[in-house]
Formats: C-alpha cells, sequence, structure tokens
C-alpha cells in the first residue's frame, strides 16, 4: 500500500507541478539537424519500461473468490507491484526485413515474486514490391472492425476489452498480401492469404494439433467503404465465414460492424452438475458500432457485441450453484477437488474474456479537456446485457514530457448474486501504469 | 486595415493561381520529413519527425520517425477517408480530419494537407498591397474548414498566410508562411508553417520542412494493408 502511495504521489506531482518550462519567445532549428535525425538505418531497437502498481479490492462472497481463495485469507485488499520491459526491435536489408516484439514482466504479489518473458511477435519479412509482401514467423493478424470486441479475428486471439489498444500474442503463421489500386468507386482490393499449423508445440492453443489451416482475407475500398471478406478453413477449428464493415458517414461520425458465421461450432454449455460438455451448432457472431466525434473534441465509442457462441444464464447458474456446492463440501469436509474441477471448468468458460452472449461497450474520451495538451481524461463501461452487470472504469491518460506515459485507473464492478461482474473476485481495482519510452 | 483597402481584381483568375500556389508549394507527387513543433503557453515544447508521401489530388501517407512513444504510427488520407495505424493496436482505425494525431494547434487535415484545389474553389480574389487575398470555399462540407481566406505573395505565387473559417466566419486558425527556402529541383517555398489559434490561446505549433522532392509513387502505396509497411519506402 505504501508504495502504491508513494507512485501515486509522485505522479499527482508531475501532473499538478509539471517540469520546469523552457520558455522562450522565437523558436530556433536546425536543419542539419533535423537532417541527423530522419538519416534511415537498417536496425531498430526501442521500447519501453512500465511500472504498475495495482490495488485490488476482494469481494469474498464472489464465485471467483472461493475458486482462488477458499484456502487463504488475504484479508480484503491485494497489492501487486508489476514492472515491465517492452522490446521491439527490427533490422532490414534490401527487400527483407527482421522484426520482433517481446513483453517480459516481473512482479510481487500476494504469492511472492514472479515474472515471464513473451515473444509477442517474430517474423520475417520480405517485400519485392509495394504491391505484395510476404511475412513468416509469429505474427499477429487482427482482422476485424471492432474497437472493443471482434468476431471475425479467425487467425488471432482475443484482445481485452478493457485494454483494446494493447498488444497481443501472435501465432506461428505464413501469410501474403497483395494490393492493387483502381480509380473509380472500387479504390483498392487486397488479398490476404495465410497458412497457420498447429502441431502439439506450436500454436497449440489455437485448436486440435497436427493440422495445416487456412484462412483469407479479401479487403475492398468501395464507395468510400472498408469492406473485408474473410474465411477461415482447418481442422483445428471448424470452418468459418466473415464480413465486415467501416465507414465514415461524416468527418466525425463512423460506423462499423462485422459478421461471422460458423456452421457445425462445438458450442460450449454447462450442466446443472457444472459439468462443461459441447454440442454442435449453427452460431452466429456480429457487432455494430459507433464512432462520433464532438465539436469539443469529446470521442465517444459505442459497440453492441452479440455472441452466439456464448454461455447463457442457465449455463451461468448451473456454474455458480456448482461452486456454491464445492465450497460447501470443503467447508464441511477439506476436500477441494470440486473446486479445482470448478476452476477448469471455467478456464474454458466463464474465466475467458467476455463469456456471454450479448455486451454493450461504451466509452467517452475528452482530448485535451481545457487546453491542457497530451491530457485524456475518459470513462468506458462494458455491460452484460444478459444478467445487467457492469464494469465502470475512469481513467486519467497523460504524457507531461516526451516519451513518459501515466495512466491512473480505477475498475468498479456492479452486479448481484449470479451475474458475471457480481461473481468476479474482485468489487474494484485500481492501477497507476507509468510508461517510459526508448529508442 | 488591409481588408478595409482590399478592391476586387477581376482580370485574376482565381482558380489558376490557386494551382500556381499548389504548385509551388510541392509537386503534385512527392515525399518530404517534415518536424512538428508543438508549443505551450508556459513554454514547454512536444516535437515529432514525419515522413510524407503524396500522390495526385487526394491521396497522403505519413510516418512518425519521432519521439520514441509515437515511433511507428503511420497515418493515410484517401480524400477525406483518414486512418491511423499504431503498431501495438495491429490494425488501422479511423479517425477525422478535426481531431489531431499530435496534439496542439495542427490538426489531421492540416497534417496530412491536400492540394487547396482539390478541396476549394476561389470564390472571389482581391488586391492588397503587394499581395492577393483569395477567399475560398469548401467544395464538400466534408472539408475541415469551410472557408479561407488566403493572402498570396504576388511576385512569388506563394502563401504568406491563411485564416481558416467556419461556415460562420468564426476564426479557427491562422497558418503563417516563413523562411522562404531553396529545395532543390526548382521548388522554392516558405520551409517553416507557424499557427496559432484564437481556440487554443498562448498555444502554437509549428511545421518545418527538412526536404521535399518530387517522386514517383505507386498507388499501392496509398492503401490500408500497405500502412504498416510505409517505412519500407523511406
Amino acid at each position: 500500500m505504501k508504495g502504491i502511495l508513494i507512485l501515486a504521489g509522485i505522479t499527482l506531482w508531475v501532473w499538478f507541478f509539471p517540469f520546469p518550462a523552457l520558455s522562450e519567445d522565437e523558436y530556433e532549428f536546425d536543419l542539419s539537424e533535423i537532417e541527423n535525425e530522419i538519416e534511415k538505418k537498417p536496425y531498430n531497437l526501442g521500447g519501453f519500461f512500465e511500472l504498475k502498481p495495482v490495488l485490488f479490492a476482494l469481494d469474498r462472497d464472489s464465485a471467483f473468490y472461493k475458486i482462488k481463495f477458499y484456502d487463504k485469507d488475504e484479508g480484503s485488499t491485494l497489492e501487486q507491484y508489476n514492472s515491465g520491459l517492452r522490446l521491439e526491435g527490427s533490422y532490414h536489408k534490401g527487400i527483407a526485413g527482421l522484426f520482433f516484439r517481446t513483453d517480459s514482466r516481473l512482479w510481487y504479489g500476494y504469492e511472492g515474486w514472479d515474472g515471464d518473458t513473451t515473444l509477442l511477435e517474430g517474423y520475417l519479412a520480405l517485400k519485392p514490391d509495394p504491391g505484395f509482401a510476404l511475412e513468416a514467423g509469429k505474427k499477429v493478424l487482427l482482422w476485424g472492425k471492432g474497437y472493443a470486441f471482434n468476431t471475425v479475428n479467425f487467425v488471432s486471439r482475443h484482445k481485452d476489452p478493457d485494454d483494446p489498444t494493447e498488444p497481443i500474442e501472435g501465432y506461428y503463421l505464413a501469410a501474403a498480401d497483395w494490393i492493387k489500386s483502381f480509380g473509380g468507386p472500387l479504390q483498392t482490393v487486397a488479398f490476404t492469404p495465410v497458412i497457420l499449423p498447429v502441431t502439439k508445440s506450436i500454436n497449440d492453443p489455437f485448436g486440435e494439433p497436427d493440422h495445416i489451416n487456412f484462412a483469407t482475407k479479401i479487403y475492398g475500398l468501395l464507395w468510400d467503404t472498408d469492406i473485408d471478406l474473410l474465411f477461415f478453413t482447418g481442422k483445428s477449428r471448424t470452418t468459418r465465414y466473415g464480413l465486415d464493415f467501416a465507414r465514415n458517414i461524416t468527418s466525425n461520425f463512423a460506423v462499423h460492424g462485422e459478421f461471422a458465421w460458423l456452421p457445425g461450432f462445438d458450442k460450449k454449455s454447462i450442466d446443472s452438475q457444472g459439468n462443461l460438455y459441447t454440442e454442435k451448432s449453427d452460431i452466429l457472431k456480429y457487432l455494430f458500432g459507433i464512432r462520433y466525434l464532438t465539436t469539443n473534441d469529446i470521442t465517444f465509442i459505442v459497440e453492441y457485441y452479440h455472441n452466439g457462441a456464448g454461455l447463457d444464464q442457465n449455463d451461468a447458474n448451473n456454474f455458480y450453484r456448482a461452486v456454491d456446492r464445492a465450497y460447501d463440501t470443503y467447508l464441511a469436509t477439506g476436500n477441494s477437488s470440486e473446486l479445482n474441477r470448478a476452476a477448469q471448468v471455467s478456464h474454458g468458460s466463464l474465466g475467458t474474456f467476455k463469456p456471454m452472449r450479448d455486451y454493450l461497450y461504451f466509452r467517452a474520451g475528452w482530448n485535451e479537456p481545457f487546453d491542457i495538451l497530451y491530457f485524456t481524461p475518459a470513462v468506458f463501461s462494458i455491460i452484460n446485457l444478459n444478467d445487467q452487470s457492469l464494469s465502470i472504469t475512469p481513467e486519467l491518460l497523460y504524457n507531461p514530457i516526451t516519451n513518459l506515459q501515466l495512466r491512473l485507473r480505477g475498475a468498479f464492478l456492479i452486479g448481484g448474486n449470479d451475474s458475471e461482474y457480481g461473481e468476479k473476485q474482485n468489487d474494484y481495482k485500481v492501477e497507476l501504469r507509468v510508461r517510459y519510452y526508448f529508442d | 486595415m488591409a481588408m478595409m483597402f482590399a478592391a476586387p481584381v477581376y482580370a485574376i483568375d482565381g482558380d489558376q493561381l490557386l494551382r500556381k500556389v499548389d504548385r509551388n508549394l510541392n509537386p503534385e507527387t512527392y515525399e518530404s520529413y517534415r518536424k512538428l513543433i508543438n508549443e505551450e503557453p508556459d513554454g514547454r515544447k512536444r516535437e515529432f519527425i514525419l515522413f510524407t508521401v503524396k500522390k495526385g489530388n487526394d491521396r497522403v501517407t505519413s510516418l512518425f520517425l519521432s519521439p520514441a512513444s509515437e515511433k511507428g504510427r503511420s497515418t493515410l488520407r484517401l480524400g477525406e477517408n483518414m486512418w491511423l495505424y499504431i503498431p501495438n493496436v495491429g490494425k488501422p482505425i479511423r479517425i477525422t480530419s478535426i481531431q489531431s494525431v499530435v496534439g496542439g494547434v495542427f490538426n489531421n487535415s492540416d497534417i496530412l494537407r491536400l492540394d487547396y484545389t482539390s478541396e476549394y474553389k476561389v470564390s472571389k480574389v482581391d488586391k492588397s498591397g503587394d499581395q492577393y487575398l483569395l477567399h475560398l470555399k469548401a467544395k464538400t462540407k466534408a472539408i475541415a474548414y469551410d472557408k479561407l481566406k488566403m493572402w498570396v505573395d504576388k511576385s512569388a505565387s506563394l502563401p504568406t498566410k491563411v485564416e481558416c473559417l467556419t461556415e460562420a466566419d468564426m476564426l479557427i486558425k491562422t497558418l503563417y508562411f516563413k523562411k522562404v527556402k531553396n529545395f532543390g529541383e526548382g521548388l522554392v517555398r516558405p520551409s517553416v508553417i507557424e499557427t496559432d489559434s484564437p481556440l487554443y490561446k498562448g498555444y502554437r505549433s509549428i511545421m518545418i520542412f527538412a526536404k521535399i522532392k518530387a517522386r514517383d509513387l505507386p498507388d499501392e502505396a496509398f492503401t490500408l494493408n500497405f500502412l504498416p509497411r510505409v517505412k519500407s519506402l523511406r
């Protein structure tokens, strides 16, 4: 708690007593200095250091608290101190380029010190022509137009709707990209075929191993509208078809949407005994969204997401009842096997990102209010429309000096018993994120 | 005051003069390197360096070279459509002309500027001393500024000042064109554009051109799929 208070104090100091001004009436510049800065180098290395203390307020009656802390008493709050290093590098020679992005994290929490390093991306790219590129290695191919959610991300992991602009880990794949431009209403066409192998050691979280999967995306800019047609087939996952679009209606108002059709999908459900089971089902997923900018520079983003493969309220109720029974058994007998089984079930269901059917995302961000440059206060909310539970997250983002970014954020979870946010482990959390970028 | 004594000039073809201004400012298809500086009332500064390529009437793409926190971001403009690509996010998102990817007084339409003739028609030309005063009207409602007043040096056919106005004649910002420099290949133009705004009192943004040169570019360089690869054009 003391560490969090010290960091919060430093942040507030920087916020209200910024760095000394370099007052001058007339600017000066040296063109040769700029020319040195724009000199192209074959290699590049950069990234950021991060410090992120987080305070969690626990909901000791919730299902996920029982699953995780049934045999511990950590009090009503938990602290976690996170540090991180993001490294990004590239090397180019001729038409070839190598690129990597890694995340290294070290944290101290109630279980002590821990850490990990993840290769988010690492691939070789060949660009013989502006209209053609070939890439092979570990790469993120983010398909879809959604801001917080995606339904057509056929060859990537799910992004975190609570932090959708953070990079995710890629899959090992090979992709080509052909682009052709035209005059007239169809301005651009692009074709992106993808090969994604899955073995027991490569891409194993993607799906069934020992298969090679294929996906394609055909993009067109038609009548000022971005349109993608998407397709995936292979034996690691079921075949799926997708379509997305985005368009500016006016200069300050844009709309977007995604549709995905997944015939014969292995849809997950939870029975009254708390067991996870699957059954074949034809699934439709879709989302619609808008982005609106007001004259005083407030950006509103609203997105409705329907996940036809999501759990329904019966599934959720079955899971929460099973956790209650398992916890009662543990209290009565000391046997935690049912709680451990519930934890396993949650990993493929209610413990994942936005596991249920219908969600509404809302975000309002005010860019540089009151003439404070590089400052963006925002608030966003994710509402589970099936059980009316929600999260509300206000945040303050500020870049007080070049390459230093501060973000203060609180996430408050609101919901009754048997609701998604009501049964989460925390009632709320507060975090401060300090990032310093370098190159 | 000069406005009060400005006299209409009937012998000048305003649109032709505007075309000449456009060509004097930059080749129709070119690459450039610029530094953008945002200054705050207390003197604090923030600097950005951009590599930019433009082709024809309606296509511009830019890549941030610095600072480190922005490096690798790229923007694309096709007519009034604009996108921002952030490497971390991994896919382009639509942005609007009145937002600003760098903060400060310059907005996206200033940073990804097209030729004036592609967005504006000259509604009137006044003579104002050794300058012409061009009154420009946006061709569509989608343009960031509905009206411009452009002061053009008669002998050089280069702008010296541009006022950006709303439909109701409210001043949004003023651009000052300064420090004429020879960029080679016959291009002699202001190397500095300053801007201030009554909406951002005490703030100032400055654009310094380090290099501009004509360059033939493929159409495919101005597409969404190419945005992550803009740096390969350098």
